[in-house]
């Protein structure tokens, strides 16, 4: 569903709802599909952010409009605009952090009531993380409620894809829909001014000599 | 038995696969209804000269820092037609393009300082769709593939820019398939494709091999 200053899209779209506590991951969770990059730093969202997430699927292109909440909600909360014509869900909480799981029953129950009937996923963020508090198998709630339950990492990338494709999964009714390769279209012709490369040469010199965030990891998951 | 219960804070490809398969979703009807469509990569037309396991980042000049961009596999793709080669690069999973430019001549990769495993270069990016100018590193799994991949990319500057001067097209051919010949030898886990359309090539072509190895001496030794 989208906004009405968003553009629309001849191609199959879906509202999805994404809640939870306050730091469970959800924006970090949500860029690291936009852009690439793992968030560290810590911004709480204000009201909702909502972004358009592409995928190409062996049905073909579909875009999960992703409302991104926020989870500070010290005002009692997400009002109903938030959820209204939700047609699917994910429910974050953080395994390092016990209370955010002890609160999941509450988001859970905000979204049912209006929503009815949607798909959602309940994601274990944070999996990466030594320290849990949360283990799986204390993990319970999805099983009373009848959600799908997904340990995450939006560090290291661990099942970051597997949300989308249930999702994606039951909305279409099909089992067997899965990711393919987008085209990689070929690239226009470029003509190369010699001052704009020599400014590009600079910057790459200064850009060489800075640290990449993450170089523990060899995974490339 | 609690002796074979599966160990739960241990996480690998069997048990994300465990997982996937148990559905404890409620029943929700579908509300789409999508028919299967043909895919098309965008490639078809272009072999793989190299293929490697890397992690890609986009440099944040606001924010003067690296970001990341993506984790997949990197290719550099030749044109079967027109010799062009591109880099396109796609994230594991959701096989998204975290990158798609030509490597064009004067184009060079660089040493990323104080990082053997990773390198440097400019770009006018269509990742996207849209033409964005995006300074670039990627980090490898070894320095022995990062090394691969530098030559390759500044290899395929300078042939192409040398293919523009003399024409001969087919010996930069036989450089560029000679050079996967090398890396696929020298690679864990050689891409199948690559190896076995390098391989019929190998038969064909025996000369390249040197100017191949000369290459490789000469560009490995400032670096050492």
């Amino acid at each position: 569903m989208a906004l009405p200053n968003q553009q629309t899209v001849e191609y199959p779209s879906f509202k999805l709802v994404i809640v939870g506590d306050g730091g469970t991951g959800k924006t970090t969770f949500v860029k690291r599909h936009l852009t690439g990059e793992f968030e560290k730093k810590y911004e709480p969202t204000i009201g909702v952010e909502v972004h358009p997430l592409d995928f190409f699927t062996n049905c073909g292109k579909i875009r999960f409009y992703c409302w991104d909440t926020a989870g500070q909600e010290k005002f009692g909360g997400l009002r109903d605009g938030y959820y209204i014509h939700g047609q699917c869900a994910v429910i974050m909480f953080d395994v390092t952090a016990r209370l955010t799981y002890k609160n999941v029953p509450t988001w859970h129950r905000d979204l049912c009531r209006v929503c009815e009937n949607i798909p959602i996923v309940l994601c274990g963020n944070k999996v990466d993380v030594k320290n849990r508090q949360v283990k799986a198998k204390q993990v319970t709630f999805h099983r009373k409620k009848n959600l799908q339950y997904y340990e995450i990492s939006a560090k290291s990338n661990y099942n970051f894809e597997k949300p989308f494709l249930y999702l994606a999964r039951k909305l279409a009714g099909d089992p067997n829909l899965h990711f393919v390769e987008s085209p990689a279209l070929a690239p226009p012709e470029v003509q190369i001014d010699m001052a704009v490369q020599q400014q590009h040469e600079a910057e790459l010199l200064v850009a060489a000599t800075q640290p990449l965030p993450d170089d523990d990891d060899d995974t490339f998951e | 038995m609690a002796t074979n219960e599966p160990e739960h804070e241990h996480r690998d490809d069997e048990e994300a696969v465990a997982n996937e398969d148990e559905d404890t979703g409620a029943q929700v009807a579908p509300i789409v209804r999508l028919e299967e469509v043909a895919v098309t990569t965008g490639e078809e037309d272009e072999d793989a000269v190299l293929d490697l396991k890397s992690k890609l980042y986009r440099f944040d000049k606001d924010a003067n820092q690296w970001k990341e961009r993506g984790a997949g596999t990197v290719k550099l793709l030749k044109h079967k037609n027109t010799g062009k080669i591109r880099l396109v690069m796609r994230q594991s999973k959701t096989l998204k393009i975290c990158a798609n430019h030509f490597v064009k001549p004067g184009m060079s990769v660089q040493e990323h300082v104080g990082n053997e495993k990773s390198c440097v270069w400019h770009a006018s990016d269509y990742a996207d769709g849209e033409l964005k100018d995006e300074l670039f590193c990627i980090r490898f799994a070894s320095i022995e593939n990062c090394k691969a991949f530098m030559e390759k990319f500044n290899e395929v500057g300078e042939s192409e820019e040398k293919k523009e001067e003399s024409k001969d097209a087919s010996d930069t051919a036989g450089l560029l398939e000679k050079l996967t010949v090398e890396e696929t030898k020298t690679e864990e886990k050689p891409v199948e494709k690559v190896k076995t359309e390098v391989e019929a090539e190998e038969k064909k072509k025996g000369e390249p091999e040197k100017a191949d190895e000369e290459k490789k001496t000469e560009e490995a030794s400032p670096s050492a």
